[in-house]
């Protein structure tokens, strides 16, 4: 079992080429045809994480003025244009790559099952069960940032920009870009606009798939600061099958738009079920045991700059909430759905 | 649910558990643990979430598989030696196919992933029907061709059980997945004995009955599915906290309670086989079960979690729920040790 998942999660690095320094369109083909259908759930980094890139300030310095200045910018554009040239050797160590992704996922193995003597979560189990509210995630640095993805209707052909990146003083995420409802032109798709941010599914030894146990709290604590827009918080459920992976609970986040940060807590009753983007008829409660990722949607149909400023994302436990599921009480509704 | 659903699907359940354990042939013993299998699938689907879906679709999965070994291992000990019954001794391949089979549908390691899963989405009466009833027909099986099984697998099967039942529920906090390890550490103990002494597995396996469907039917009674629920419960009911913390102690195996007995007479006759380590090996690994049923009695009766005070007092309402069963099962699980010379003679 451990030999075919360290295979299967070796034949996903390379693919994804760590140790090759360009993507190449064949690698999308090989991966996309033949590990497509068991990564589900695994987005490509192809269309993840789009930062904006960094550009000059444009006001001309002293130094450019002068001819060693001005040759001085010839040569740092012409490396900043980063060609290889043919005649360099592109360096590709296959064993290498194969041992230190081995000893890689053996040391994760290791530490998961010393975690698992410690306590859950490798945490001692008295604060596990004492436990009142956690921070999930909080943006602090850079690295806060790649535990996150950024999509939009780009991959459908859509026109809308979606970044992620740290704001002032490194103490918030600022999700930023500019929403387009402008369809693409391929005669099938009838909807377009919306950029989401989603956190990455939790992965553990060989890339096995991982979830959040939000068992013990039953609200969602969120200290953003938006631009006066509706947000869609989406939570997704862990799942081995493919075809649920579209299934998601959703709720609204009405942002102010003000200087001034919002704190918004969402219990997690008032959550419902949808279907990719549709609400289902048959509705259930959301079981927090096993979350595989959180999200936010923008598609309010209103084209136009957007931004969201995020400080923490955590949970916590309202004893004062009693309520286990919001919709769908009627029980002669829930027997003539269920028959 | 409708009754008549209902009916259908608890008359199936009862058709194929009989038709396997009253059947000679071994095609007529494998459509009965068919039967079983999509019998329990719309209990585990009821009522509707995606959860339940997931956990019926993996249990469906991975009992078809062991469907499919078990009927090919059939065939081909058929194509060798051109028998059908189950007591005529099967092709040492076909046993061990066999037993593979089996171990699968009975959730033995390393066969186990998918037990603690299925257990975990369904509800509490569906997981108790699929750790009790579902355990029935592969173990008839299982005890009809004892003779034929091999020792050496058969003993990795039930060490690896026993040793990983009780890793993975040292630090669980969902009740459900603590009984799904707690059931295959127990099939552990079941499967390593059936080659000495078969009836000793039966005594176990009755003995494990009525202690998981007394802790189940406690779970259900008071809508439990998490430990932290348990730390409120005597708040609720006193004497359920208190049944919870015996019938715990009489599942990790602790004298003077009824759930000794088993693991006793089996060590008793491992040792009597001069198996030592065997003997040594299991006791020790009980001690992990012990450690998380210890946990939970710790949790829910010797400490007073921090709670508000207005949920103090819900001791003095009527409970929704009536307790049919339990007291009875209570008795069974925690008071029959002194009858341990009763059930040697009719075993």
């Amino acid at each position: 079992m451990i030999c075919i998942g360290s295979t299967m999660a070796l034949l996903y690095k390379l693919l994804n080429g760590i140790y090759f320094p360009k993507l190449c369109r064949k690698q999308d083909a090989a991966r996309s045809f033949l590990l497509g259908p068991l990564f589900a759930g695994h987005p490509s980094r192809l269309y993840s994480s789009i930062k904006k890139p960094e550009t000059d300030s444009g006001r001309s310095s002293p130094e450019g003025k002068t001819q060693g200045g001005l040759e001085k910018q010839a040569e740092n554009n012409e490396l900043s244009l980063e060609l290889i040239s043919p005649e360099e050797k592109i360096e590709v160590n296959f064993d290498k790559a194969i041992k230190d992704e081995i000893k890689y996922h053996f040391k994760l193995l290791k530490k998961e099952l010393i975690d698992h003597w410690k306590g859950p979560e490798g945490r001692p189990y008295h604060e596990v069960l004492l436990e009142n509210a956690r921070v999930m995630w909080q943006f602090r640095s850079n690295e806060d940032l790649d535990k996150w993805l950024v999509t939009s209707d780009k991959m459908i052909g859509g026109k809308s920009k979606a970044f992620l990146k740290m704001a002032n003083n490194n103490q918030s995420a600022l999700f930023y870009g500019i929403l387009n409802t402008e369809l693409p032109h391929d005669g099938e798709t009838k909807q377009s606009g919306y950029c989401a941010v989603t956190s990455k599914i939790p992965r553990g030894a060989f890339e096995r798939k991982k979830y959040y146990d939000w068992s013990n709290f039953n609200t969602l604590y969120l200290r953003v600061r938006g631009d006066g827009r509706p947000w869609m918080v989406n939570i997704k459920t862990d799942t081995d099958l493919i075809h649920k992976s579209h299934l998601l609970h959703s709720y609204f986040m009405f942002t102010r738009g003000g200087p001034y940060w919002q704190e918004v807590k969402i219990p997690f009753s008032k959550f419902f079920f949808s279907n990719k983007g549709r609400i289902q008829d048959r509705q259930h409660q959301l079981l927090t045991d096993q979350i595989s990722s959180i999200g936010f949607t923008l598609a309010d149909k209103v084209n136009g700059p957007f931004y969201l400023e995020i400080d923490f994302i955590g949970v916590f436990h309202d004893p004062a909430h009693t309520e286990e599921f919001a919709y769908e009480k009627n029980k002669r509704i829930s027997q003539i759905l269920d028959s | 649910m409708s009754p008549y659903v209902l009916t259908i699907v608890s008359l199936s359940l009862l058709t194929g558990t009989s038709v396997t354990l009253i059947s000679n042939h071994w095609l007529t013993a494998w459509m009965g643990l068919e039967i079983n299998t999509l019998a329990i699938i719309p209990l585990m689907t009821y009522p509707h979430h995606t959860r339940n879906t997931e956990s019926a679709i993996k249990y469906f999965m991975t009992q078809a598989t062991a469907s499919m070994l078990l009927m090919f291992s059939i065939i081909y000990n058929a194509s060798f030696t051109n028998q059908w019954t189950i007591n005529h001794s099967p092709n040492q391949w076909a046993s061990l196919l066999m037993t593979l089979a089996l171990a699968m549908k009975l959730g033995l390691a390393p066969f186990h992933f998918w037990v603690p899963e299925v257990t975990q989405g369904i509800p509490l009466l569906s997981g108790m029907m699929l750790l009790t009833w579902q355990k029935i027909a592969p173990i008839s099986i299982m005890y009809q061709i004892s003779p034929s099984l091999n020792m050496q697998v058969l003993m990795t099967l039930s060490i690896l059980s026993t040793l990983l039942g009780g890793w993975g529920g040292l630090n669980q906090t969902h009740l459900r997945k603590m009984l799904a390890y707690s059931s295959i550490a127990h099939m552990g103990w079941m499967t390593i004995i059936i080659i000495i002494y078969p009836t000793l597995t039966m005594l176990n396996l009755l003995i494990y009955f009525t202690t998981t469907i007394t802790m189940f039917l406690m779970f259900n009674h008071s809508s439990m599915t998490k430990i932290n629920s348990l730390s409120t419960l005597w708040n609720k009911s006193t004497p359920i906290t208190i049944i919870i913390m015996l019938t715990l102690l009489s599942l990790g195996g602790l004298p003077p309670l009824t759930g000794f007995m088993p693991k006793w007479l089996i060590l008793q006759e491992l040792i009597s086989y001069k198996n030592m380590p065997l003997a040594t090996a299991l006791a020790l690994s009980a001690l992990l079960n012990l450690f998380f049923y210890m946990r939970i009695i710790y949790l829910s009766t010797l400490t007073m979690a921090p709670s508000i005070n207005n949920s103090k007092m819900q001791w003095t309402l009527l409970p929704p729920k009536t307790l049919t069963l339990i007291p009875t099962l209570t008795m069974i699980s925690l008071l029959f040790l002194p009858l341990t010379p009763m059930f040697i003679v009719l075993t």
